[in-house]
């Protein structure tokens, strides 16, 4: 290393470790700067994510239905799971039309009791049934069959099934005028397999289109739809919540970079005397700015890895309070914070540097 | 001679105290907008919500059970009863009336169409009312804005008809061919997907299915959406027992529980039931929305607080000389930092209101660009955030008239400070 080189990184060093803590609160102040600007990023990103899986409580954002009187094939669910993973909830409805013992005619449902349930977690029921034998009546049904008893018997077709009841669910739809089986009983006791799945894949608007392809494709001859109502309230929420998280982390950078910048102007200005006595024993314009930048860039660097840290740190925490749900940090995140630490650091340090060339050192030197 | 000073500073530092005067008005302007943003998107992402369709549905008490699994249907064999369509427009009367979106009866029909049974829904589409003096319009156009329509939509004075997309390729009907039911001949306007089971009836107005029906003034079902503040422990309690007090409350209080209940008292003998996938999954992603939005704009208040502080003690620390020969003059340390405050006192004013007008301009633009609306700001922000503002710009000034106090004014004169 030559003679000058080593010399400019002995200055360097010097000015960053040698000046007490005045390179500290640039250091502080470029730090807070990246910490905002990491919890805003990571807040953005994290944002959609947390929505969709928000809007995954609705229920069903696919169903898969078989043209009118036919059923699935009988490997549909293990097949739609293949296809979308084990994320993805899947839930089987097989129908029928069965009487009660007074002759009143209802509809049963033969479903898969633990997907439905994490599927319409809204629904209020007062007990989910456990055994095969067990039912789940519908507010509207219970009332109207007079089925208050335990237990009860319906019929189809000439035969007869005893169910217990589990309890009422009630949604304040269609859902509360049928009574609800576990699928294997229904199956054995009509012989009538599923004829529609209530599927919640996951991912944003276009992810659950792509899903919809997909099963399309798979299904060739079922009727797979989205459940618009749900995707496009889904797409209008996220979209405009991401315009407003964006606006907002633009904002925040904004007052951020202001803050940064006035400091670290006047922590630069501060210097004049160190710039003037450097140019007086006979270094050249660009050693000085380079001393100057390279100071920055090292004080912009470490801030922008702990504003990194502490950002992400920051982020986990309020998705942690707000969603219940932590945000991974996001390492995409690492060098866009790095870089506007750096720019900022530049910028800061080279708009007062251009004001100090005009003036002679001599002048700077004698106070004036 | 104190006046004196005050105003020579503003004339004499002018650049000076631009600089401070920006950073107070841009941190006042984003602290603003922030706040006014994340208090109004409760209220649009609520709007946003009830695009999904109705939160409540009142429909007659004693209405028999619906037994339909496809195409087949068991009827009741007892008579259906009805709500009375007459008594629609006073749904905007009731005390959330202004919360009330959009509503859309609907009664159904069973019918002999072309090949085979048909189910037609009669709705109102875009259907002009008046309650009081006041008219408004409403209809599934408004309820169900997912609703696609090849073609257009029929006016509800008509007998004009819009057919399912299934049902429509089933039959090999087209817009402009007309569909026989019941004697009736419909002209079809358009072709309906709806993603739901809609898409295999006629779907057509009211008053056409009353008269098909023979059921004049009635309607099965109707559906509602309104505004509510997202469910919370008081607003599942039961109305019934609770104390005078706390019934008014939860009665004024814009739940979907409580508008249904007021609902059932326009409508004798029917139930008002909250849809609860609509109304409990809504209040879910709501207040996370909100609560995100919360925490932003404390985030925003405090970068704003930071950056006018850092800008002030800057200023402040630029001028140790003049601290200095005032102090060398006698001028004691209250003095000079009574000077200093007030200075920052007069800058947080003049800087507060033009912020807070600049910050009233930002939100109006997001809010504009985001949600094609206007944010509205309650005067009541202005003096929270000139408050702040004072707050922000002597804190920040504080700890630093106290460090450019403590130097000696001999060094800080001859500037070795």
């Amino acid at each position: 290393m030559s003679v000058r080189a080593s010399m400019f990184f002995h200055v360097l060093k010097r000015g960053l470790l040698g000046r007490g803590n005045r390179p500290l609160i640039a250091f502080i102040a470029l730090s807070v700067a990246a910490t905002m600007i990491t919890a805003m990023l990571s807040l953005y990103y994290g944002l959609e994510k947390k929505l969709n899986r928000d809007f995954r409580s609705y229920g069903a954002n696919v169903t898969v239905a078989a043209p009118d009187g036919q059923q699935l094939p009988s490997d549909a669910v293990t097949h739609a799971r293949s296809i979308l993973g084990p994320d993805a909830i899947i839930a089987p409805f097989a129908f029928a039309i069965a009487h009660t013992s007074n002759d009143q005619a209802v509809v049963v449902v033969g479903t898969d009791m633990d997907q439905v349930r994490r599927l319409n977690a809204w629904w209020s029921v007062s007990k989910w049934p456990g055994g095969d034998d067990q039912a789940l009546a519908g507010a509207r049904a219970e009332s109207h069959l007079q089925l208050t008893q335990a237990s009860f018997d319906l019929n189809f077709a000439g035969r007869a099934l005893h169910l217990q009841q589990a309890g009422t669910v009630k949604t304040g739809s269609d859902e509360e005028d049928r009574v609800y089986v576990p699928l294997t009983t229904f199956e054995r006791w009509t012989g009538i397999g599923p004829s529609l799945l209530e599927v919640s894949a996951s991912g944003s608007h276009d992810q659950i289109t792509t899903a919809v392809f997909q099963l399309q494709s798979a299904f060739p001859v079922m009727q797979v739809r989205p459940v618009r109502q749900l995707l496009q309230t889904q797409g209008g929420v996220v979209s405009r919540m991401r315009s407003v998280m964006l606006a907002s982390t633009l904002l925040i950078a904004l007052t951020v970079a202001l803050c940064v910048f006035s400091t670290l102007t006047s922590s630069v200005l501060e210097r004049r005397r160190d710039f003037a006595v450097m140019k007086a024993i006979g270094s050249s314009q660009v050693t000085v700015n380079a001393l100057f930048a390279g100071e920055a860039l090292t004080i912009a660097l470490c801030a922008g890895v702990l504003g990194y840290v502490v950002g992400s740190a920051i982020a986990a925490w309020i998705s942690q309070a707000n969603f219940h749900a932590v945000v991974m940090p996001q390492l995409s995140v690492l060098p866009l914070v790095i870089l506007a630490d750096v720019v900022l650091a530049l910028l800061a340090a080279t708009i007062p540097l251009a004001r100090l060339q005009r003036i002679e050192p001599a002048g700077i030197l004698k106070g004036e | 001679m104190f006046l004196r000073l005050l105003y020579q500073s503003f004339r004499r530092q002018q650049r000076r105290k631009l600089l401070a005067g920006i950073a107070v008005t841009l941190g006042v302007a984003v602290a603003t907008a922030m706040i006014a943003v994340g208090v109004d998107v409760g209220d649009k992402i609520n709007r946003e919500l009830r695009r999904y369709g109705a939160n409540i549905v009142v429909y007659p008490e004693d209405a028999t059970l619906q037994v339909r699994v496809g195409d087949q249907e068991v009827k009741a064999a007892s008579a259906g009863t009805y709500l009375k369509e007459s008594a629609l427009p006073n749904i905007k009367g009731v005390f959330w009336g202004r919360n009330i979106l959009a509503f859309a009866p609907f009664l159904e029909a069973q019918v002999q169409g072309p090949s085979g049974s048909v189910r037609v829904l009669g709705t109102y589409f875009d259907k002009q009312l008046r309650f009081g003096t006041e008219d408004f319009s409403t209809g599934v156009e408004k309820l169900y804005p997912w609703w696609r329509v090849q073609g257009a939509w029929p006016k509800d004075s008509s007998t004009d008809v819009l057919v399912g997309s299934q049902l429509a390729s089933r039959v090999g009907k087209r817009v402009g061919d007309s569909i026989d039911f019941s004697g009736v001949s419909a002209r079809i306007t358009g072709i309906l997907s709806s993603g739901s089971t809609e898409e295999n009836a006629v779907v057509a107005p009211l008053a056409l299915v009353q008269r098909v029906a023979q059921v004049p003034d009635a309607v099965d079902k109707i559906y509602v959406s309104a505004l509510t503040k997202p469910e919370d422990a008081f607003a599942r309690r039961d109305p019934d027992r609770m104390t005078v007090a706390d019934r008014d409350r939860w009665y004024c209080s814009p739940y979907a529980n409580s508008i249904a209940l007021q609902l059932r008292e326009i409508f004798p003998g029917a139930r008002a039931e909250q849809i609860r996938q609509a109304a409990q999954n809504e209040g879910t992603v709501l207040s996370h929305i909100s609560g995100m939005m919360l925490l932003i704009a404390v985030a925003a208040l405090i970068a704003a607080a930071l950056a006018v502080s850092a800008a002030m003690a800057t200023t402040i620390l630029e001028r140790r000389q003049e601290v200095g020969l005032m102090k060398s003059l006698g001028a004691t340390a209250s003095t000079i930092a009574s000077l200093f405050v007030c200075e920052a006192t007069l800058l947080a004013l003049g800087a507060g209101v033009v912020g807070f007008l600049l910050g009233d301009v930002i939100a109006q633009r997001i809010g504009q660009a985001v949600f094609h609306s206007g944010v509205s700001i309650t005067p009541v922000l202005l003096p929270m955030v000139i408050f702040l503002a004072l707050l922000v710009t002597i804190g920040g000034s504080a700890a630093a008239i106290r460090r450019a106090l403590k130097l000696d004014p001999v060094l800080v004169l001859r500037g070795d400070a």
